[in-house]
Parts: C-alpha cells; structure tokens; sequence
C-alpha cells in the first residue's frame, strides 16, 4: 500500500528549508557585519595595491617585467592608463572605508584589484584571491547603509538590506578552510609533519635573526625537532577543519571564531601573507547574527557603547546601576554573569572572555 | 558556490592551485642552471643570469623566480614553478631582441621535493627566430 501522507520529520524539514530559503533571499536583516568587513577591506586594498604603486613610481609596470598571461582576452592596459587605474583603485578604497558612496566605491576597488589580479598569473597569491572574492561579497550587498558616511545622511537610519551575498561570503570562507585542511589531511608529506619540519629548519636562520641566539636557541630546539612537528602539523590540519565546519553550529561557532583569531595571528608571526591574516579576521564579522540592539543591556559603565561594534546591544547607562542584561530569548542576567556575557560579544573583549559559557 | 568547490577539486590537478586554496602546500626547493643554445648546437653557460646586456633577476621582477643560481624555495611547490619557468623561458625568448646569438634558453631545474630528492628536469623556450631585425 503506498502512503499517502509525508511523514512529519519531512515536513517539518521542508518548511524548515522554505523558511530559511525566505530569511536569505527576501528578508532585510542587519548589515552591519558587512559594513564593518567593508572598512576592514578598504585600508586592505590600499595595503595590497602599494607595492605596485611603488613600481609605479620607480617607472616598472606589469609591461617592463615576465608577465604571464590568465587569458589571451585579457586587454594590456597601457603604462600610464595602468599606473593611473592603480591610483583610482586607492581613491575608491578611501570611499569604502569612510562610506562614502560605499557600495559603487566597493564596485570600483573590486574593479581594480581584479584587473590587476588577472593581468598576469604572476600576481595570485591567495590572499589576493581571498580579498577579490570579499570585495564582490561586499559589493554584491548594500553595505553603505550603517557606519559610513552615507548612513548619516539618511534620513531615515535603517541598517537592514538583503543578506544573501554574507551567506555566500560565509560558503567561500568555511570553503577555503576547509580546502587548505583537507588537501593537507590527504597529504601524508604534510600531515605526517614532513613539510613543516623542513620549512622549520629552512627558516631557522629567520627566528635566529630576530629573537638572538640566548631566546632562539631553546625555541629552536623545540621547534626543529622532528617529533614536535609530528604532533604539530596534525593538530594545525585539525585547526582549519575544525574552524571549516566549527563556525556553522551556534554552540560551537564562537570557540571556532577564538580559535580562527588564534590560528591567523599564527601564521601571521611565522609566515608572510601579505593582507590575509588582516582581512581573514575582519571577515570572522559576517558570522555575527545579522540583527542588532536586540538585547537590552543596563550598565554603569560607558565604554560599552565604545566597544560594542556589531551592535549586539541596546545599551542604557545608569551611573550607580548594577550590570543587567535581558537576552534574545528572555534571560536574564545580573552583576557579574551579564558582564561576563558583554564582554563574549564585544570584539575587543571577546579573546579573553568566557565565551564558551554562554554560547 | 558550484564554481568555488570545481576550483577546489581542480587544484587537485592545477600545478599553481588557483583559486583553490592550498597555502604552504610544500616545503620543496629548487635551482636552475640556464644555458644559451646557439644555432650550431653550442651550449653557452648563463653565469648569474646575465647575457648580452640582460639581467634574469630585472626581467622577471618577481621574487619568487630571481637568483634562482642558487637553490632557493618553490614558491607555491615544484610543480607552480617548473611550470612559470617555462613560461619565464618563452617570455625571455620574446623579449630579448638584442641578444642575435641564442636560438632558444634550456634550464636544467634540480628541485628537492619536500627534501626528497634531488630530481632533474629540463625545459626549454621556443626557438626564437634570428636575424629579425
């Protein structure tokens, strides 16, 4: 006998589907974690246009050295027009950041990155690669409508746009960490500490040149040795996976976010990467949950107002009050649990908070 | 987002890994010696990468492939740059027009992978054609 009606679990998964289908593509939410990725991005684009820029001054362009060309079709922008577009770039991340015009400025130095990008293969890195597809996130959002100077010459402030493009930044995030982890998993050279064993005695010379010889000599030893990256690079791979699938849960979200924080400021010590490090965290934002003020906050302190970047907070400062927070869901916290879960959700705080007690 | 996980599946058979995301994938190293081979078949050692008025280090304006005389990291693994050499080789074959002599550049790339090795390859430009004006 065939059924003929569809189990609950199934309906309920549908409308679930359907709901969130509707949240993503037709409901207005807050943008402003897009806004602040947008302000971390543009001082990011001038950072990574300069070395071009200084070429420029010293008279070299693309056209003076080995190019190797993405695509045939690709047209070469003559010295002048090339050196001239590099400044425009500059001009529009300036806008991005201050929010002026912000999202055709976003537009503009999207523009500009990317032609510069895919004028030679010689210019990828992945970082680069990592900031055009943040700056077409980015643009793809209306990101001007909160901390720039085009909000505040709204009339009427609303900070709500259409949030599909952050739940593609988000795809293309957990993606990258999820690619660099698993193609290192799938490499015993790599997983097995091979590859960071020998870059460790490569650059030891580095370390040696920055700390002296009293500081480095015991580091060295713990980091040459082939058993420490045995257990290191097995748990650096475990890291990004971690962070890759981590960041989707709500219970597990803000552990892969400290850990996110952790893991760049890493590789930012040891390694040169250009703006990835800068742009990777600033884009740790757009896991936010995108609504604001939507948990009432008393407190006799004000730097809280200072500090409460996402807005995660309708904040009344009572001098004399007691510390009283009312959560999303109603809860309710006092004296020093409330303080406790301010500072989880403040950015400048949120490192050196108990933040897996109130997830 | 279809396109973003195809890019990470080709970086499985992309030397250069674009778009794919795979940072510090190696900790190979490498060192080339260039030749010039001339009409006749004379090899003509290339010392430091200078020949007839060129600089290898000026032309390439890239860290990545300069001073690679002595054994030095492969940026983005052996593979990534075996493969911009040879394109590297092309390009110089193209854009030395002072140099009359050379029929085309070979470089014998000695490369350690992941300190294995040493293994050889040789590449080489097209033939360039001489006594164009």
């Amino acid at each position: 006998m065939t059924p003929t009606t569809t189990p609950p679990t199934t309906v309920d998964w549908r409308i679930r589907c359907r709901r969130w289908l509707d949240d993503v593509f037709d409901e207005p939410a807050s943008v402003r974690a897009v806004a602040i990725v947008r302000i971390v991005l543009g001082p990011s684009a001038i950072w990574h246009l300069r070395p071009f820029l200084a070429d420029a001054l010293d008279g070299v362009t693309y056209l003076d050295v080995f190019q190797q060309k993405w695509w045939p079709w690709v047209p070469n922008a003559p010295a002048g027009l090339y050196v001239a577009l590099l400044w425009i770039g500059v001009a529009a991340a300036v806008l991005m950041t201050v929010g002026l015009w912000s999202r055709a400025a976003t537009w503009v130095t999207l523009a500009v990155v990317a032609y510069n990008f895919f004028l030679s293969e010689t210019h990828f890195r992945h970082n680069r690669a990592f900031l055009i597809i943040l700056l077409a996130g980015v643009a793809l959002c209306d990101n001007g409508r909160v901390l720039s100077l085009d909000a505040r010459r709204r009339h009427t402030p609303d900070d709500r746009a259409l949030i599909w493009p952050v739940w593609l930044l988000r795809f293309e995030a957990a993606a990258i960490y999820f690619a660099s982890g698993f193609s290192k998993l799938i490499d015993p050279d790599w997983v097995g500490g091979r590859v960071m064993h020998d870059r460790t005695l490569r650059y030891q010379s580095d370390v040696r040149d920055a700390l002296g010889d009293t500081l480095a000599d015991p580091i060295l030893e713990v980091l040459t040795a082939r058993a420490f990256q045995w257990v290191l690079s097995p748990v650096a791979v475990a890291t990004e996976l971690f962070i890759a699938f981590g960041i989707w849960f709500r219970r597990t979200r803000l552990a892969a976010v400290w850990v996110a924080v952790a893991f760049h400021v890493g590789i930012e010590v040891s390694a040169q990467v250009e703006v990835f490090s800068v742009i990777a965290i600033g884009a740790l934002a757009i896991w936010a949950v995108p609504s604001t003020r939507d948990r009432t906050l008393v407190t006799p302190s004000g730097w809280v107002r200072w500090l409460d970047w996402m807005a995660r907070f309708d904040i009344t400062v009572v001098p004399g009050a007691s510390w009283r927070m009312v959560d999303r869901d109603g809860t309710v916290l006092e004296g020093q649990l409330a303080r406790q879960f301010v500072r989880t959700r403040l950015p400048a705080t949120f490192l050196f908070s108990r933040f897996w007690r109130y997830r | 987002m279809v396109v973003q996980l195809g890019l990470v599946a080709n970086g499985y058979r992309d030397p250069h890994n674009y778009f794919a995301f795979q940072p510090f994938n190696e900790s190979s190293t490498y060192a080339v010696e260039l030749v010039r081979v001339l009409p006749h078949g004379e090899r003509v050692a290339v010392p430091n990468g200078r020949w007839e008025g060129y600089d290898w280090d000026e032309l390439i304006g890239w860290r990545a492939l300069q001073g690679p005389w002595h054994q030095r990291h492969a940026f983005s693994g052996v593979d990534a740059v075996v493969d911009y050499l040879d394109h590297a080789l092309d390009w110089m074959a193209d854009n030395t027009p002072n140099d009359a002599q050379t029929l085309y550049l070979e470089a014998t790339v000695t490369y350690y992978r992941n300190a294995r090795g040493p293994y050889v390859t040789v590449i080489r430009s097209h033939d360039r054609e001489l006594g164009r004006p």
